[in-house]
Parts: C-alpha cells; sequence; structure tokens
C-alpha cells in the first residue's frame, strides 16, 4: 500500500523538492505552506508520516507537534521535524517528534529517516 | 563682629598658608607699636632697664617668627630691619657715654643678623610649605579635571570602601547619585540587576573584590536596568592603589558602558546566523533537486550529463561547507558551539576522513599508516572538522603530485596527530596569525588561495574545547606540519 507523507513548510522550494524526492520513491506527498488547519488536513489525511518545518513564519513548528501529540487521533502519526538549528534538535523531542533533519539534508538521510517510521 | 573674625584672620599665621599675597602693610602697622609697645612696659610694669632691653628683644624675636611665618621672608625682613632702625633710635637718644654707644652699636648689628637668619630661614621654610600646599592644590585640580572629562565611570574609595571620589559619568551612566560616605561591600547596592527586584550584590562588586584580595579585577561585566527603564551593559575594571610602604590607600574603579558595544555584536551575530540559516534552506532543495535529476538521468545513461551533475554537487557540496563554517564562527563567537564528547577510535576517524575527502580526485597521495586501535574521548564530528580541515589545507597548499604524511602518536598523557605536507610552507612571522580568524596565507607571486580563512580557526577553537593544543612547524618553501593534540586524561 502506498504510504502517504505530508509535508509543512513556509518555504516552497523545500516542500516541492521534498515532494519530488518522495514522489519519486513512491509516496503519496501532501504538502501545506501554512501551518495553519495541519490538525484538520491530517485527520483528513490521514498520513503515514508528518515532516513539519521547526521555525516557520507566522507558525511554530513545536507548537503543532505538541497539538498533534496531545490528540488521540494524532499521536500515533510520527512526525520528523526539520529546521536549520542543529542545536533545535534537543529541543524538538521534548515536544513528542520521533526524529529530527538538520538542514541541510541529504536525500539519503531523508529517504531512510521516512522509510524507518513508514516501515513498522 | 565681622570685623573682629577679619582681624583675627589676619593675625592667625594659619590662615595665610599658601597665601601668595605678602602683606607689607600689616607687619609695617604692627611693628611701628613696637615703641608705644615698650613705652608702656617701661611706665606701666618696670623701669629696670635690663627688664626692658629683656623684654625689647623678647618682643622682637616673637615679630620676627611670627611674621616671617605669616608674610615669608619679606615680613621677616620688615620686622629685623624696624627693630634695627628702632635700636638705633634708642642708643642715639639715650645720650650713652662712648664705650656704651659703640658696644650698644655691636649688640644692635649682631641682633639685626640673628634676626636677618630667623627671617630667612622661617621664612623659607614658609614658602616651601606654600608651593606645597600649591602644587597638591594644581595637582587636585588637575586630576580633577580630567575625571570629569573621562568618557568612562570613575569611582575612587578609600581604604575601607568608602567612596572619596565619583566623576560626573558615572552618576549620567547609573542615573544616581553616589550618596557621600557611602561604603562599597557595607551598604546596600545602589545598583539594580537586570531585574528591578534583583540588586546587584554590593559586596559582589569588583571594587570591593579588589580591596579584599588585594588585586585588580579586569572585565568584569554587569547587565542592569536603569531607573528610566534603559537595560544597560558595563564592563569594570577595579585595582587597589599602594603607598610606598605596599600599603592599601584607596581603591579606583573605570566603568565603560559597552551596552551599544554589546548590541553591535548581537546585530552582527544574529545577522550571520540568521543569513546562514536562509541560506542553508535553498542549499537543502538544491541537493534534492540534483539527487532527483541525477537518478533520472542514469536512466538514460547519458555519461556527459551526468559528469555535469557530480559538478553541480560539488559545487552546492562547497557553498555548504562555507555556510557552515560561517555558522560555526558565529556560534564560536558566542559561546554557542555545542559539544558530545565519546569514547572512539581516532586512527579509524582519520582512515575515514582521507577516505572521505580523497574520494574522486588523487592529486595527491596521502600516507596514513598505524595499525594501533587508538582511543580518544571527543566530539568525534567535530574532531574530523580538525582532521578535514588540516587535511585540506594540506593539499591546498601543497605542490602536486607530492605525499600527505598523517601520523598518530601516543605520549604519556595525551594523543598527538601530525599532517605533513611538502608545499609553500609559511614564514615564522605568520605561523602565529594563521590560526586568527580570517587570515590567509598568500603564496608565491601573490597568488590566492580559495576559502574564507575560516578553518584554522575553527580548529583551533574546537581544540581549545577539547583542552588540547594546536600549533604548526613549517620551513618556507619547504612544506609545513600542523600538530594538534588531545588530552587522554581529565578530559
Amino acid at each position: 500500500m502506498t504510504k502517504k507523507v505530508y509535508i509543512v513548510d513556509d518555504d516552497e522550494g523545500i516542500l516541492d523538492a521534498i515532494s519530488l524526492i518522495l514522489e519519486e520513491s513512491g509516496y503519496k506527498v501532501e504538502t501545506s505552506s501554512k501551518g495553519n488547519q495541519t490538525y484538520e488536513r491530517v485527520t483528513h489525511f490521514h498520513p503515514d508520516i508528518i515532516l513539519l518545518d521547526v521555525l516557520m513564519s507566522g507558525y511554530d513548528g513545536r507548537k503543532i507537534c505538541k497539538i498533534l501529540k496531545q490528540d488521540s487521533k494524532t499521536s500515533k502519526i510520527p512526525v520528523v521535524m526539520i529546521s536549520a538549528h542543529p542545536s533545535a534538535k534537543k529541543h524538538v523531542m521534548e515536544y513528542g517528534a520521533e526524529a529530527f533533519l538538520s538542514k541541510p539534508f541529504e536525500t539519503n538521510e531523508l529517504l531512510d529517516t521516512v522509510a524507518k517510521f513508514t516501515n513498522g | 563682629m565681622h570685623i573682629v573674625r577679619k582681624f583675627f584672620h589676619y593675625l592667625n599665621p594659619m590662615d595665610h598658608l599658601g597665601d601668595k599675597k605678602y602683606s607689607v602693610i600689616f607687619p609695617l602697622f604692627i611693628n611701628l607699636l613696637l615703641p608705644i609697645l615698650s613705652e608702656i612696659y617701661v611706665y606701666v610694669i618696670a623701669a629696670n632697664p635690663m627688664m626692658v632691653g629683656a623684654y625689647i628683644i623678647f618682643l622682637n624675636v616673637f615679630f620676627v617668627i611670627y611674621f616671617s611665618f605669616r608674610d615669608g621672608i619679606q615680613g621677616g625682613i620688615i620686622t629685623s630691619v624696624i627693630s634695627v632702625i628702632y635700636y638705633f633710635y634708642i642708643i642715639y637718644s639715650r645720650h650713652y657715654s662712648n664705650l656704651q654707644f659703640s658696644s650698644g652699636i655691636v649688640t644692635t648689628i649682631i641682633l639685626g643678623f640673628i634676626y636677618l637668619c630667623l627671617a630667612l630661614i622661617i621664612g623659607w621654610l614658609k614658602e616651601s610649605i606654600d608651593s606645597l600646599i600649591d602644587r597638591e592644590a594644581n595637582e587636585k585640580i588637575r586630576l580633577q579635571t580630567i575625571l570629569q572629562q573621562l568618557p568612562v565611570g570613575v569611582v575612587i574609595t578609600d581604604s575601607k570602601g568608602q567612596v572619596t571620589q565619583a566623576n560626573g559619568k558615572i552618576e549620567d551612566m547609573l542615573g544616581i547619585k553616589i550618596p557621600l560616605g557611602y561604603t562599597v561591600g557595607v551598604d546596600k547596592s545602589l545598583i539594580p540587576g537586570r531585574q528591578k527586584s534583583r540588586q546587584i550584590s554590593s559586596d559582589k562588586s569588583p571594587l570591593f573584590q579588589s580591596l579584599k584580595m588585594r588585586k585588580s579585577v579586569i572585565g568584569k561585566e554587569f547587565g542592569y536596568l536603569r531607573n528610566d527603564g534603559k537595560h544597560l551593559y558595563m564592563q569594570v575594571n577595579s585595582s587597589v592603589i599602594l603607598n610606598r610602604n605596599g600599603e592599601v590607600i584607596a581603591a579606583a574603579s573605570i566603568i565603560s558602558d559597552v551596552t551599544q558595544q554589546k548590541e553591535l555584536e548581537k546585530r552582527k551575530d544574529d545577522f550571520v546566523n540568521m543569513a546562514s540559516h536562509e541560506l542553508k534552506t535553498p542549499i537543502t532543495s538544491l541537493k534534492l533537486y540534483i539527487d532527483s535529476v541525477s537518478a533520472n538521468i542514469k536512466k538514460y545513461h547519458d555519461s556527459k550529463i551526468d559528469k555535469t551533475l557530480i559538478s553541480i554537487k560539488k559545487q552546492t557540496g562547497k557553498l555548504q561547507e562555507l555556510v557552515s563554517d560561517l555558522l560555526d564562527v558565529s556560534r564560536l563567537q558566542t559561546g554557542k558551539l555545542s559539544f558530545t564528547k565519546e569514547k572512539f577510535r581516532i586512527d579509524t576517524l582519520v582512515t575515514e576522513t582521507i577516505e572521505g575527502i580523497q574520494g574522486g580526485e588523487k592529486k595527491q597521495r596521502i600516507i596514513f599508516e598505524n595499525p594501533n586501535p587508538l582511543f580518544v574521548y571527543a566530539d568525534r564530528f567535530r574532531i574530523y572538522q580538525v582532521l578535514a580541515n588540516l587535511i585540506t589545507n594540506a593539499m591546498k597548499y601543497s605542490f602536486e603530485k607530492k605525499e600527505i604524511y598523517l601520523r598518530i602518536k601516543k605520549l604519556e598523557d595525551k594523543i598527538v596527530v601530525g599532517v605533513q605536507d611538502f608545499g609553500i610552507g609559511i614564514s615564522v612571522s605568520e605561523q602565529k596569525k594563521v590560526f586568527d580568524r580570517l587570515y590567509q596565507v598568500s603564496g608565491k607571486k601573490e597568488k590566492t588561495f580559495p576559502g574564507l580563512g575560516m578553518g584554522l580557526y575553527i580548529s583551533k577553537e574546537i581544540i581549545k574545547k577539547h583542552k588540547g593544543e594546536i600549533w604548526v612547524e613549517s620551513t618556507k618553501g619547504k612544506g609545513s606540519t600542523f600538530y594538534f593534540s588531545l588530552p587522554l586524561k581529565g578530559n
């Protein structure tokens, strides 16, 4: 069955590039450049994994993550947080994220991380 | 009352210390009372001529001492001359015999001489005291003026910490008046901390520390909130002032307002930080795109496009390294670079680093033979950064087709890693500077080498954080060996 990935990032370039790579590897991808309505969209789309940018203009990825992790409908979905701050790693774990990708990451890193949490 | 006070002021010789305007009128006037005073004595108290003589001489000695102390040499001389004239008048007016007359003249001359000597000695003493007082007063005014003009705050206390002086700048800076008699380390602090509720404890003040430890305190920084709501940073230097016998007589504190400097620094760091992060995002997507295109191209077996893509990927990698170097430098300066130490085999790390760097190009041969496993406790990634930097430098600055040697040596308490090249070398004067930020060694004919000159600075800081050392041995034109050491214990 095709695995579904939901990506939230305010940078269109990143959204587009990640979608491209994941779609080529056979994932079904849905994206959003805005942080609001993440919960609604997630409950609608039922992704197998969520990729979430930590710092977006106007939205805080950490807060979104916390909301998702507090709700029983969404708490089971693994969340991978993405940031250009390598030091953000320890903080995002506190918000309940399963993994962390530090920009700029390699294509393999991205694929391995997504595969690891969707093949379980 | 005013006249009486003024009269006593004229009489009191101590009031005239440091008084440059030698009065001629006052001694002249008082001395002219001399005949009247002696006539009163003769008629009212005693008529014994011996007693009268002794009395007059006593009175004159007193006057000479008094006036030479009050008005200096000039006053003493006036008194002496008037006395001698008065003696001559007595001798002349009393119809003495020849013998009495001549002995009177001799006595007068001797007494006149003694008076003059007294006037000169005491007058000189007074004038010396005057000039001392003068010099001290001038010195004080000079110091005061300088203190007030200084662009930094100055607080001076005595040996017990009581404030004796504070300039205007410090009061402007703190926005408070420093009360007279304020004692550092005893009285409650005048300076609120960064939060209004928190006072900076006054016994933590560098001034008090200086007095307590009898030594200088340099570059202490304090942040505080001024009453008008402005946040300030001050940098404080303090030291004790010792007298010739090595006893503490005072302590002085120099306080500079470094708020603007701090703000600028922070803004610069924020900018570099933000710029690096902003740069990282497009690099990330660029790399993903390249990989995607690359994967598609492979299906069509077009080797030419594939080669171009490898070049694009390599250049993106370089861009990525520059950005992360830039970020590392800014983090090092703000002290935010984090380290995660673990136990690992440094020989394995060296082998991996060499493989990673040598990858495609084989311009230079890197030789590393180390059969023994050697463990260190350090941040693996950061040590990899140092190794990669030293090896790429060796390749960059060495002549083509020359070998590069890597060696690891285990000493008693540390491990030393050396990277040797046979390249352009570094002159002695440049050897110290290579580890400075943004410094680059230039080669022959001003040939420039790529890079921003951040690598060795970052390496030095990383090694410093591991309590190790980094250094270079080099001969211009023959090559260099860069070493770094990592301690085995206490790390």
